[in-house]
């Protein structure tokens, strides 16, 4: 008796400080939404105060000057091609680190995890040049390239994790059953490695998807610039349009958050089924 | 063993079309390019597709043609449509990005060979910087050659744009800097403009009795201090003060600096109270609401100004920054253009220099003043019935201008240098140093930086 | 077994792709990098080999470098320990709670899939003087700080309000990857040592902290390096000012490379900041030793 109310307490408590942390969490977001839908001289008048009229237009503004159906199309191709390839080169490399026996494996890791301590404006020049030089530059394979790079440290990193810590046991018994080491690693190593597939996926997907600065310094056609490109349209020399740019800002970020619930529920999903099959 | 090397063999070309397949887009991408390298960047003006056998150039801007707010780039969008559809021969794809990436990119196209062939750029050492790369076409011979050109120009407009007698850019407009205020409030007050700094003083502290800010500045955006920084520098000191720092001569010290830097933080008792957070925009805004009675800005706000508040257009005045006692000239202007650089690669001169005839031409020339609201650069009729109010306040008491200068941060030895400039004077306004220990280290830096080069 | 993981030419197959492409699109840019922090470069002129004089200015003569290492090192250790302190108490309570575990943890983890430019700006919008939280305070009376401006003491306040933005940011990724850790240990190790007779306190701390050890690796390099080349955040709220007040290495970097067209200066300060990432790392490697247990 005494136990139970023990534990509903602590469950209040618990339950309180979670909603009054997703309030803190949420809160600034719908302020965001809320700016999004005013004019601008609202913005600056009464920040805080409830949008007189919904201003949905800025909305339709904002999607027409910031030619956002061509840069969402940009991003997306952008976004998956650097996706597919960064998860498959890097489980690839992560499993030969994590999961094989060789002895520069520490080395290879070592050097692969360099490209996370790497400012990326300290190599932007060179690479742009180098670039430029084979005409990869003002093209989509041009920062589609830096983002697979970009991406894979991260990849490896999580997923060397992944692989050094799963049972010896399964691809002991796949060598058994006459499986060779790419069936180990597409029929084995890949499915119990689902979850980090998903966290890294999540991780390169979203930091690719609001990537700016390459973007910016290496595309220069309108019909090839990506979505946090166009939102720096509407900040101007002398003033900024808050209302238009948060608008389109709110709408750059539906796509991550779609792809974001898409995933979030995978995790779950691949953990349980991680879970049986192991 | 066979069987497991042909394994390995079938499943590494499957990785490999894997590998493909991910990248489809990838592929065709790279393949694009390479076809579309003969015609240069692809057009970002869709208006106006170019013509089959149209010469293309390409031109840098700071701000998207399309999104802009700014009366002055819709006029430059405006400009460069009639440019595209007139029947010249020439097209011009205008490449875009945001004020903050500009340089960056500029930089990284001219270090890969391929600068536009036209770019517009700040006075001061930012042209300076591309000058001395030896990237900027010499425009001396062109206007020598073309005398109605030449002489359609503003007399002196030239004078920041040339280096060693050679003139190196064309501006398209340009923007004073002065105070604006607000006639209702002004009234109520019973105040009347300053032309002196004791008058100047003396209308703040009865503007803030009545309850106002008297000025509305910004210091979250350095330039905004810094350029009434520059007004009292210039009127302590004159012209020399920056020749003198520029050759040595003058320490920024000199008692000139010195008393220029007490005058900025008296002043600073009478901005707005939340200067040192407040954005340009917002601060801007504090004026155009009606909360603070004075604005010191470029003419380029009126824009914004009018834009905002409309009714701003019958109660904003305009007066020219006040002079000092004992000090210099009260009569001279901080003034900026915009200006256009030529590459010097480029491979169509003509087309260059036809675009350039564009901007500097009458039809744009007047939409500068009457819609922009900026100053044309060639001598034009404007009709100022059609320009906002306050341009011709300013067009008006310019009559009595003596000379101009530039923006302090732009008139000085290096980009770096004005920034320096920038932050301490912020630095000595919010007290975080004294006025005297911020000049010092402006001539610290001057001693190692410049005069040591 | 021992012979197929040891097949060379599928380790070759395996790492190349991913080698090739980082070799030519990472190296040998840090290569050049590190070649330009040896020169004076404006990158419109060819670069002029000056030897050390960059590395010799930017230790001894730059006091911008100074309060640029000073608030990168707060940065990281103020990020460090708020995201792992709270980034594993929300997974662990989050771990086992019934009800409304996805809806909280995606939450919690929602700003981490925001671009930090927008979140920059939105938080420079809040935390301004004007149109801000100090509205709000100035309804109970309270004058607020300058919360984006104040430049005084040791760590002046805008560091502390970008660190609290941060890992507000941030803490979400710790609190996921702790998360699938736990997520990944055995229920019936808990089972087992509740038979035992051990608490939850005991549990946690006799299962858990021990298994999630390798994340723990993990999250504290992810956050020392992220922290220690952050950018994003700084740069749109404070821009490092006022006065290069909240200057950090990466802006820093930007400022004299990408404003001031000193790039190879600027490499200089690239170049020192890789090494201190890669001294963080090597520390942590050292530190924090990882058993390899079979689950």
């Amino acid at each position: 008796m005494k136990l139970s109310k023990k534990i509903s307490i602590s469950k209040i408590l618990i339950y309180t400080f979670l909603i009054l942390l997703a309030v803190v969490y949420i809160a600034p977001l719908l302020w965001m939404f809320s700016v999004s839908v005013k004019t601008n001289a609202e913005v600056f008048s009464s920040p805080f105060a409830i949008p007189e009229a919904i201003q949905w237009e800025n909305f339709q503004i904002a999607w027409g000057i910031g030619k956002l159906n061509i840069a969402i199309v940009n991003s997306i191709i952008v976004c998956v091609a650097t996706l597919v390839c960064s998860m498959l080169f890097g489980t690839m490399a992560a499993f030969a680190i994590g999961r094989m026996r060789w002895k520069l494996s520490g080395t290879v890791m070592t050097y692969f995890l360099l490209g996370m301590m790497v400012p990326v404006h300290c190599i932007l020049i060179p690479l742009f040049v180098t670039f430029a030089k084979v005409q990869l530059n003002n093209s989509l394979l041009g920062i589609i390239l830096p983002y697979i790079t970009f991406s894979l440290p991260m990849t490896i990193f999580i997923m060397v994790g992944f692989f050094r810590n799963m049972p010896g046991e399964l691809f002991e018994s796949a060598c058994m059953d006459g499986c060779s080491i790419y069936g180990c690693f597409f029929r084995i190593g890949l499915p119990l490695a689902k979850t980090g597939l998903f966290v890294t996926g999540l991780m390169t997907f979203v930091n690719n998807w609001n990537e700016l600065l390459l973007a910016m310094v290496f595309i220069s056609d309108v019909d090839k610039k990506t979505l946090p490109v166009t939102l720096t349209y509407f900040v101007g020399p002398y003033s900024t349009n808050y209302v238009q740019m948060f608008a389109a800002i709110v709408i750059a970020v539906i796509p991550t958050i779609i792809v974001y619930s898409i995933f979030s529920n995978q995790i779950v999903e691949g953990l349980t089924a991680g879970a049986v099959k192991g | 063993m066979r069987m497991r090397k042909v394994l390995a063999v079938l499943l590494s070309t499957a990785m490999m079309t894997g590998l493909l397949s991910g990248c489809g887009s990838k592929t065709e991408e790279a393949a694009a390019p390479a076809a579309a390298t003969t015609e240069a960047e692809a057009p970002a003006e869709e208006a106006a597709p170019a013509s089959e056998g149209d010469v293309e150039i390409t031109w840098m801007f700071w701000d998207d043609l399309e999104a802009t707010e700014d009366l002055m780039s819709q006029q430059y969008a405006e400009t460069i449509k009639r440019f595209n559809e007139a029947d010249n021969g020439y097209h011009v794809n205008v490449i875009t990005t945001n004020l903050e990436e500009y340089d960056t990119k500029l930089n990284a196209l001219i270090a890969a060979g391929q600068a536009p062939d036209v770019w517009i750029c700040n006075p001061g050492p930012n042209m300076t910087q591309y000058v001395e790369a030896d990237v900027v076409m010499d425009l001396t011979d062109v206007l020598a050659k073309d005398t109605a050109w030449n002489d359609s120009f503003t007399g002196g407009i030239f004078e920041r744009l040339t280096y060693d007698g050679k003139i190196m850019g064309v501006p398209t407009n340009f923007a004073a800097a002065c105070v604006f205020y607000n006639t209702e409030i002004f009234e109520e007050v019973g105040v009347s403009t300053p032309t002196t700094w004791t008058e100047f003083m003396d209308v703040c502290q009865k503007i803030q009795d009545a309850g106002y800010s008297p000025l509305s500045i910004s210091a979250g955006t350095p330039w905004c201090l810094s350029m009434v920084a520059g007004y009292l520098c210039d009127r302590e000191g004159g012209p020399d003060n920056l020749k003198g720092v520029a050759d040595g001569s003058v320490k920024w010290t000199d008692p000139s600096y010195v008393n220029a830097a007490n005058k900025l933080v008296e002043l600073s008792k009478y901005f707005q109270p939340t200067y040192l957070g407040d954005s340009n925009d917002q601060a801007t805004a504090n004026f155009y609401n009606g909360e603070a009675a004075m604005l010191i800005q470029g003419s380029w706000a009126i824009s914004q100004i009018n834009g905002n508040a409309p009714e701003m257009q019958d109660k904003c005045g305009v007066f020219q920054f006040p002079g000092v006692e004992g000090g210099s000239d009260p009569n001279r202007w901080i003034v900026k253009t915009d200006n256009l650089l030529v590459s010097k690669n480029t491979k169509n001169v003509d087309a260059c220099i036809a675009l350039l005839k564009e901007f500097t031409g009458e039809t744009a020339q007047k939409a500068t003043a009457e819609i922009a609201g900026k100053m044309p650069i060639i001598d034009v009729e404007v009709d100022y019935s059609k320009a906002p109010k306050q341009l011709s306040y300013v067009q008006d008491i310019m009559k009595t201008l003596t000379g101009t200068f530039g923006f302090y941060n732009e008139s000085l030895a290096s980009v770096e240098a004005g920034d320096k400039f920038d932050n301490t004077m912020v630095s000595i306004v919010m007290g975080d140093i004294t006025p005297e220990d911020g000049l010092a280290d402006i001539q610290k830096f001057y001693e190692e930086n410049v005069y040591n080069k | 077994m021992e012979k197929l993981f040891r097949d060379k030419k599928a380790i070759c197959l395996f790492i190349a792709p991913g080698g090739i492409l980082f070799t030519i699109i990472l190296l040998v840019p840090i290569a050049y990098a590190v070649y330009i922090s040896l020169c004076e470069w404006n990158a419109l002129t060819p670069p002029q080999f000056v030897g050390f004089a960059n590395y010799i200015k930017l230790f001894t003569n730059d006091d911008i470098m100074k309060t640029a290492i000073k608030n990168s090192l707060f940065f990281t250790t103020f990020s460090l320990v708020t995201q792992q302190v709270i980034g594993l108490f929300l997974a662990v309570i989050l771990s086992n709670l019934v009800k409304g575990k996805n809806l909280f943890k995606n939450i919690y983890y929602l700003p981490c899939v925001l671009s930090s430019a927008a979140l920059g700006l939105l938080f420079s919008f809040l935390l301004n003087p004007k149109m801000g939280l100090n509205q709000i305070l100035a309804i109970f009376g309270i004058q607020g700080p300058l919360w984006l401006m104040d430049a005084k003491g040791f760590i002046p306040l805008p560091m502390w309000v970008i660190g609290t933005v941060a890992t507000w940011q941030y803490v979400g990724t710790t609190m996921m990857l702790y998360m699938a850790a736990i997520a990944g240990i055995p229920s019936s190790l808990y089972e087992a040592s509740y038979i035992d007779g051990a608490n939850k306190w005991q549990a946690f701390k006799n299962i858990t902290m021990p298994l999630i050890k390798p994340m723990a690796k993990t999250t504290i390099s992810l956050t020392c390096i992220g922290s220690l080349k952050f950018f994003d955040l700084i740069y749109n709220m404070t821009q490092g000012g006022p006065n290069h007040k909240t200057d950090v290495l990466a802006t820093h970097l930007y400022n004299e490379g990408f404003q001031y067209f000193k790039y190879g200066y600027a490499s200089a300060i690239s170049v020192v900041l890789l090494a201190m990432c890669l001294f963080v790392t090597f520390i942590i490697n050292r530190s924090i030793k990882v058993e390899d247990y079979e689950m």
